[in-house]
C-alpha cells in the first residue's frame, strides 16, 4: 500500500536535511511502528507523507497503491485516503467542530462521486463515532480544537479518523499527552479501525502505545533512515535496552 | 515556493475581478446638470417639493461647506474629487414612490431579482401588492422564516419604493424615505435631523447635508417594539452620479428597532462618490441596533473604478439605559472612509462596534469606531476583524475616551487583522483618552497571516486550499457574523466566500 | 508642505528664534554643522508641532510650551552619586562636558563640542523626520555632549553612567554612543537638574553586531523643568538592547524612543514607568522601525497617574514589507488614581508584511479591588494597601531587568518618589 524509495528531504527555510535516504514498505492490513530517538526525523516522515509544504524532497519517491503521491497537495492526499493524526492538532477558532466534520467528510464522499450525507445520518454517524471513544457531544459543538486538553485533542483526531474512513493512517506520538484511561480508549479506537485493506503507520517514541496496539512490524528510524526493521519483539529489545544498542549495530 | 506565488496571484483576483453585482440597470433617468451651486441646492430642494426651512438649512450647509477643507488624516489616497464633475442628483424617472408593484418600474424589478438574496426585494415586493394583511403576512412569513423584513429602496438618489408601510402604522412605526418625512413628519424633521452629525461636523457630512436626496426615517414611539426587521438598500446606478443619502433613526423611550442596510453598485471604470450621514437617536431605555453589508463597486483588477465611500454614521445614546449597536461587513469600495460611532450621554447606555473590513485589489479601508462615555456607568465593546489581500490597505482607526464625569467607564476592544499575501498592508489606529479615575479600558490587537500550521491541518482532511481559508476567515469573524439578523449573517457569509473565490491555486 | 499662512508667532517661538541669533557665535561646529543648525532653525521659524500634526496630537508643543529660559552660563552645579555604585561618571553639568576622561579598557569617550568643531558629527545631527521637533531644537543649539565608542568585544563590568544636570536656563545636549561587535555594556542616562530649564537631550546608539546593551534613562527632573529628549538606536544584526526609562518628574516631559532593527536577529525589549503627579504633562512616544526579518520586540510601559497630571504613550511598531518573521508585542497599562488626571494612549501597529506576530494591549484600570481586599483583610489599612499594590504595578516591570544592581538602583529611585508623592 506505501512503498518508500530512498527518499530524501530537506527543510526549505534553511536547506537541513532531515530524511536521507530512506526506505520504508508497509502492506494493506499491517500495522507499522516506527520507532525512533528524538530529532530522528519521524515527525518531519509523518509532515511528507502528508504534503507539508515546509519540506521539499530531492531525490526518492513515495509510491501510494502504486502511484507517487509528490506532486499533490495535502487535500489530494487526504481525499484519496491518507490520514494524518498530529502530534499537535491544530486550534482552529470560530470554526465549529460539527461544522468541521461534515465539510470534511463530504470533501472524502466528493472524491469518491457520492452524494453529500444527509444531516440526520451524519449525526448519526458522529453520534456512534463520539460515544465510541466516550466523547461528549457537547464538546463537538464548540471550536475545533479550542480549549480541548491534550487528551480531548487526540480523541477529536483518532474521531476524524474513524468519520473520514482513511485507507492509509499515520499517527503520529498519538500516546503523547495521554494518561493511561485516555491511551486505552484511544488504542481501542484505533484497534478498531484495523482492517485489510487499511494500513496504519504508528509513530512513537515510546513502546508503551504498542502494547495497545500491537504492531505487525517495527521500524527504528535514526538520521532519516531505517536502520533496523524487526518484528514486535524488537519494540520490547529497544525498550530494555536503549536505542544505542540499534544504533551502534548499524553503525 | 511556487504555490505561495500562486495563492498571491489568485488572492490579487479576489471579487474585483468577480464582482458579481456588477451590472448595469437601463432606467429611465431624470438628472439635474452636473456640478454643485446654490442653484443646484434650490432644484434638488424643489424637485422635492421641499419646505424653505429645509432649503434654507441646505443652503446654511453648503456656504459652510464652501469653507471647508477636504480632511486628510486618514490613510486613503486618491486624487482630487472634481466636484463640478458629478450629478449631484439623479432619480429613475418612476417617481414619485410607488404603493403597488405595478408602479415599479419593470427594469428596476429586475434588479431587484438579479440581487438574489440580501434583501429578496423581489419576493417582498410581490407581496406589497397583495394588501390583505393575512395574505401579507403569508407570503413574508415563506420568504423569512426568522422574521420578516420592510424595505424601503433608495435608487441612486432617490428612494423609490417603501414595503410594509401600512402595518408598521398599525404598530406606530414611520418607516419612509426622508424627503417623504420632511413633507409629512416636519415637526420630528426639524427636531432631530442634525442633532447628532451637525451640519458643520465634517466635510463630507456638511457636503451631504447640502446635496443629500433621499433616504430612510424611522421612528419609534415610545415602548414600541418595532415588529420586524426595517432594511434599506442603497444602489448607486446612474454615470458619474454622486449618492448622498441621509438616514435618520429615532427609538423614543423604551423603544425597540433592527434596521439593515445594504449597498451596491454597477461595475464602471469612473470613480463615484457615495456621501451619506447616517444618525441615530435612542432616548431612555430604547434600543437601536444597525447593521450594514456594505458591497460597493471596488474597483477592477488594475484598481480603476470603485466608489469613493466617504461615510458618517454616528448614534446618541441620549437616554438614559439606551443602547447603539453598530455592525458591519465591509468588502467593496474603492475607499471606505468610515467611523460609525456612538456619543454614550446617558447614564447606563452602551454602544458596541462590531465590523468586519475586507480589502483586496487596490482597495483602500480605513474605518473604526468611536466610542465617547460621557454619562455615568457607560460601557462600550469593540471587534473588528480586517483581512487584507491584493494590494489593498487596511486600517483600523478608533477612539475611545472617557470625560470627566463618566464614572465607571468601561470599554473592552479587540482589533484583529489578517494579511493574505505581502503586498497588502493592515494598521491599527487606535486612541484611548481616560479622564476618570473609575474607567477601566481594555485594548488588545493583533495582526498576523492566516497559519500554515492551520491550512494544513484543515488541507490534511481532504478540504481544498481554497475552501480551507474560506473556513478559517469565516471562523476568523465569527465573532461579528453572529450579531448580524440571520437573514444578513447568510449574506455576509456569502459575500466573504465570494472575495476568496479563486484566491488560491 | 503646509502652504498655509502661518498663525503669529508664539513667545516660546520668539525666544528660541532670537536666542539662536543671539547664541551662533558661540555654537562650536564647522560649516557641514552649522548648515545643519540653519536648517534645524528653518524648521522651528515654521512652527512648533500642534495637535495637528499626529505624532504630537496629544502634545501640543506649540501651545504648552509657554516659556523658554534664558541661556545662563554662570550656573552651577555639580556630579551626583551614581544610582550604581562604582559606576564610571560621565557628568554634563549646565550644558558642559568634562575634560576629566574615564580610563577603562575598551571605553573611548570624546567631548561633544570637539566633534562639533572638526564637524565629524554633522552626518548624525539631521532630524529623522519632518515632525522631528526635538531633532531641530536639539540640532540648533547642541553645544556639548560626549561621544562614546565602546571598542569590539569589550564587555565593560560596571555601567557608564551619563549625567545631564541642568542648573536652569537652556540646557542641549547629545550622547552619541558606537557599541562594537560583540561587545556588552550597561549604561544609565541620567536627566535631573535644579530650576526650571528647558532641556534638550538626543541620544543616539549604534549596535554592531552581537552587541548587547542596557540602557536606563532616568528623569527626575523638577516639577518646573521642561525636559525634551529623544533617544535613537540602530540595532546590527543579532544584537540585543534593552531599553528601561522612568520618567519621575518635570513639568512637560516628551520622551521619544526612536529604534531600528537593521540587521536580521536583532532583539529590542523596552520597559518603562511613567510616575506622574502635580500640574505636569508627560509624553512618551515610540517608533520602533522592524526593517529586516527575524526581528524581535516588546515593550511594557505602565503608567501611574495622580493629581492633575496627564499622561501620554504613542507606540508604533511599523513592520516593513520586506521583514518577515517579525514578532512584535506592545502592552501599555495605566492606573489612573485621581479624577483630575488622564492617560491617553495610542499604540499603533502598521504592518506591511504577511509572515508576522504582531499584537498590542493597553488597559486603564482602577487598583484590583479583590487585591485590596485581600490585603485589607490580613489587616493591612487601606492607604497602605494601595501603596503597595500601586508600587508592585510598577515595580514588575523594574524587576524583569536582569542586572540585581541595576533592579535595586531603581526600587530606590521608585521608594524615593513613593516617599514624596505618597
Amino acid at each position: 500500500m506505501l512503498e518508500i524509495r530512498n527518499l530524501h528531504a530537506r527543510i526549505v527555510d534553511d536547506g537541513t536535511e532531515i530524511i536521507r535516504g530512506l526506505n520504508l514498505t508497509v502492506k494493506a492490513g499491517e500495522v507499522a511502528a516506527i520507532m525512533g530517538p528524538n530529532g530522528s526525523g519521524k515527525s518531519t516522515l509523518s509532515y511528507i507523507l502528508a504534503g507539508r509544504e515546509d519540506y521539499e524532497v530531492t531525490e526518492g519517491d513515495i509510491l501510494y497503491n502504486g502511484r507517487s503521491i509528490l506532486e499533490m497537495d495535502p487535500a489530494e492526499r487526504a481525499t484519496s485516503g491518507i490520514f494524518l493524526a498530529f502530534q499537535y492538532p491544530m486550534e482552529i477558532p470560530g470554526v465549529a467542530t460539527m461544522e468541521f466534520l461534515k465539510v470534511a467528510m463530504n470533501e472524502q464522499r466528493k472524491a469518491r462521486g457520492e452524494e453529500p450525507l444527509k444531516i440526520p445520518e451524519f449525526l448519526k454517524r458522529v453520534k456512534e463515532a463520539a460515544a465510541s471513544l466516550s466523547m461528549d457531544m457537547a464538546m463537538l459543538k464548540r471550536p475545533l480544537n479550542v480549549g480541548f486538553s491534550g487528551g480531548e485533542k487526540k480523541r477529536a483526531e483518532i474521531l476524524q479518523m474513524k468519520l473520514l474512513e482513511p485507507k492509509l493512517c499515520v499517527l503520529d506520538e498519538t500516546d503523547s499527552g495521554l494518561d493511561i484511561d485516555a491511551l486505552k480508549i484511544v488504542s481501542d479506537g484505533v484497534n478498531a479501525l484495523r482492517a485489510p485493506d487499511r494500513a496504519i503507520v504508528v509513530i512513537t517514541h515510546y513502546q508503551r502505545l504498542l502494547e495497545h496496539i500491537v504492531p505487525d512490524t517495527v521500524h527504528v528510524l535514526y538520521k532519516g533512515q531505517v536502520i533496523k526493521s524487526g518484528d514486535k519483539s524488537l519494540a520490547l529489545d529497544l525498550e530494555a535496552n536503549g536505542y544505542a544498542g540499534v544504533i551502534g549495530e548499524a553503525a | 515556493m511556487p504555490a505561495v506565488q500562486d495563492t498571491i496571484d489568485r488572492v490579487r483576483k479576489i471579487d474585483v475581478d468577480q464582482y458579481k453585482y456588477g451590472f448595469q440597470t437601463e432606467i429611465a433617468v431624470d438628472k439635474a446638470p452636473k456640478g454643485l451651486s446654490e442653484d443646484i441646492i434650490r432644484f434638488i430642494s424643489a424637485k422635492k417639493d421641499e419646505p424653505s426651512w429645509m432649503l434654507e438649512w441646505r443652503l446654511e450647509a453648503y456656504r459652510r461647506w464652501l469653507t471647508l477643507d477636504e480632511p486628510t488624516w486618514a490613510r486613503v489616497h486618491y486624487p482630487k474629487i472634481d466636484f463640478q464633475d458629478i450629478y449631484f442628483y439623479a432619480a429613475p424617472k418612476s417617481t414619485p414612490g410607488p404603493t403597488s408593484l405595478s408602479d415599479v418600474d419593470p427594469e428596476l424589478l429586475k434588479v431587484y431579482e438579479k440581487l438574489g438574496i440580501p434583501l429578496r426585494e423581489q419576493e417582498i415586493l410581490a407581496g406589497v401588492q397583495k394588501t390583505d394583511a393575512s395574505e401579507l403576512e403569508e407570503v413574508s412569513d415563506n420568504v423569512y422564516k426568522s422574521g420578516r423584513v420592510a424595505v424601503d429602496a433608495v435608487f441612486d438618489s432617490v428612494s423609490v419604493v417603501t414595503t410594509f408601510k401600512k402595518e408598521l402604522a398599525q404598530a406606530g412605526v414611520i418607516f419612509c424615505s426622508i424627503s417623504e418625512a420632511i413633507r409629512e413628519h416636519p415637526e420630528l424633521v426639524k427636531k432631530y435631523l442634525g442633532s447628532v452629525v451637525p451640519t458643520s461636523d465634517n466635510y463630507y457630512a456638511t457636503l451631504n447635508s447640502a446635496v443629500f436626496t433621499d433616504g430612510s426615517f424611522v421612528f419609534v414611539p415610545k415602548g414600541v417594539r418595532c415588529p420586524m426587521e426595517l432594511s434599506t438598500y442603497f444602489r448607486m446606478n446612474e454615470k458619474n452620479t454622486g449618492q448622498f443619502e441621509r438616514t435618520l433613526i429615532i427609538a423614543e423611550e423604551g423603544a425597540y428597532v433592527s434596521y439593515l442596510e445594504g449597498c451596491t453598485a454597477p461595475q464602471r471604470d469612473e470613480n463615484q462618490l457615495h456621501a451619506a450621514v447616517v444618525e441615530l437617536v435612542a432616548l431612555d431605555d430604547a434600543e437601536i441596533k444597525y447593521s450594514t453589508v456594505q458591497n460597493w463597486y471596488p474597483g477592477d483588477a488594475e484598481g480603476k473604478g470603485g466608489i469613493y465611500n466617504f461615510v458618517t454614521k454616528r448614534g446618541d445614546c441620549r437616554g438614559d439605559r439606551s443602547k447603539i449597536s453598530w455592525t458591519q461587513v465591509e468588502t467593496g469600495s474603492a475607499i471606505t472612509w468610515k467611523y460609525p460611532s456612538c456619543i454614550l450621554r446617558g447614564d447606563d447606555s452602551s454602544g458596541e462596534f462590531y465590523s468586519i473590513a475586507v480589502s483586496n485589489g487596490y482597495q483602500q479601508v480605513d474605518s473604526g469606531t468611536k466610542m465617547i462615555h460621557l454619562g455615568k456607568n457607560t460601557s462600550s465593546r469593540i471587534i473588528s476583524k480586517g483581512i487584507a489581500a491584493g494590494f489593498s490597505q487596511n486600517t483600523y482607526r478608533g477612539q475611545v475616551s472617557a470625560h470627566r464625569k463618566a464614572t465607571n467607564a468601561r470599554n473592552f476592544t479587540n482589533c484583529d487583522s489578517l494579511l493574505i499575501g505581502d503586498q497588502c498592508g493592515a494598521h491599527t489606529v487606535p486612541y484611548m483618552e481616560a479622564k476618570n479615575s473609575t474607567a477601566q479600558f481594555e485594548h488588545e490587537a493583533t495582526t498576523s497571516k492566516i497559519s500554515e500550521d492551520q491550512k494544513f491541518y484543515v488541507m490534511q482532511r481532504g478540504i481544498p486550499e481554497e475552501e480551507a481559508i474560506a473556513l478559517i476567515v469565516n471562523g476568523f469573524v465569527k465573532d461579528v457574523i453572529q450579531q448580524l439578523p440571520m437573514e444578513f449573517a447568510v449574506e455576509a457569509q456569502k459575500l466573504i466566500g465570494i472575495s476568496l473565490e479563486g484566491s488560491v491555486g | 508642505m503646509n502652504m498655509q499662512l502661518q498663525p503669529q508667532r508664539t513667545s516660546a517661538e520668539t525666544a528660541l528664534i532670537d536666542a539662536f541669533g543671539e547664541r551662533l557665535s558661540l555654537l562650536p561646529g564647522d560649516g557641514a554643522v552649522m548648515l545643519k543648525r540653519d536648517d534645524a532653525i528653518e524648521a522651528i521659524k515654521h512652527g512648533l508641532p500642534t495637535r495637528r500634526i499626529e505624532s504630537w496630537h496629544y502634545t501640543d508643543l506649540r501651545r504648552l510650551l509657554t516659556a523658554v529660559p534664558d541661556f545662563d552660563p554662570a550656573a552651577a552645579t555639580k556630579a551626583i552619586a551614581p544610582i550604581v555604585e562604582g559606576s564610571a561618571i560621565l557628568a554634563i553639568l549646565n550644558g558642559v562636558s568634562s575634560t576629566k576622561m574615564p580610563t577603562i579598557e575598551g571605553l573611548s569617550v570624546q567631548r561633544l563640542s570637539e566633534k562639533l568643531t572638526d564637524g565629524s558629527i554633522a552626518p548624525g545631527l539631521d532630524p529623522y523626520g519632518s515632525d522631528d521637533a526635538i531633532g531641530a531644537l536639539n540640532t540648533a543649539f547642541v553645544a556639548d555632549g560626549y561621544f562614546i565608542d565602546i571598542a569590539d568585544g569589550a564587555e565593560l563590568e560596571k555601567p557608564i553612567e551619563l549625567q545631564n544636570l541642568q542648573a536652569g536656563g537652556q540646557t542641549h545636549v547629545r550622547l552619541a554612543v558606537r557599541v562594537g561587535t560583540g561587545a556588552k555594556a550597561s549604561v544609565v542616562e541620567r536627566q535631573t537638574g535644579e530650576g526650571g530649564g528647558l532641556v534638550s537631550s538626543v541620544s543616539q546608539l549604534v549596535l554592531g553586531e552581537g552587541a548587547e546593551v542596557t540602557w536606563l534613562i532616568v528623569q527626575e527632573q523638577p516639577e518646573t523643568a521642561t525636559h525634551l529628549a529623544q533617544f535613537k538606536a540602530h540595532l546590527g544584526k543579532n544584537s540585543k538592547l534593552t531599553v528601561f526609562f522612568m520618567n519621575a518628574g518635570g513639568k512637560l516631559v516628551r520622551q521619544e524612543i526612536v529604534v531600528r532593527t537593521t540587521g536580521e536577529g536583532a532583539d529590542f525589549t523596552l520597559r518603562g514607568i511613567n510616575l506622574l503627579a502635580g500640574d505636569t504633562h508627560t509624553d512618551v512616544t515610540m517608533v520602533l522601525d522592524h526593517a529586516v526579518p527575524h526581528t524581535t520586540s516588546t515593550e511594557v510601559i505602565r503608567n501611574v497617574v495622580t493629581g492633575k497630571a496627564r499622561g501620554v504613550f504613542q507606540g508604533r511598531i511599523n513592520v516593513h514589507q520586506y521583514a518577515q518573521k517579525t514578532n512584535a508585542k506592545m502592552a501599555c497599562n495605566t492606573l489612573l488614581l485621581s479624577d483630575d488626571g488622564e492617560f491617553s494612549t495610542k499604540p499603533e501597529l502598521e504592518i506591511f508584511a504577511d509572515d508576522v506576530i504582531c499584537g498590542h494591549g493597553a488597559t486603564v484600570t482602577e487598583i484590583d479591588h479583590d487585591h485590596l481586599f485581600y490585603l485589607m483583610a490580613r489587616g493591612v489599612d487601606e492607604k497602605t494597601a494601595r501603596g503597595l499594590l500601586v508600587k508592585a504595578f510598577v515595580a514588575e516591570v523594574i524587576e524583569e531587568l536582569d542586572d540585581e544592581m541595576i533592579v535595586e538602583a531603581l526600587e530606590a529611585r521608585l521608594d524615593d518618589w513613593f516617599v514624596a508623592h505618597g
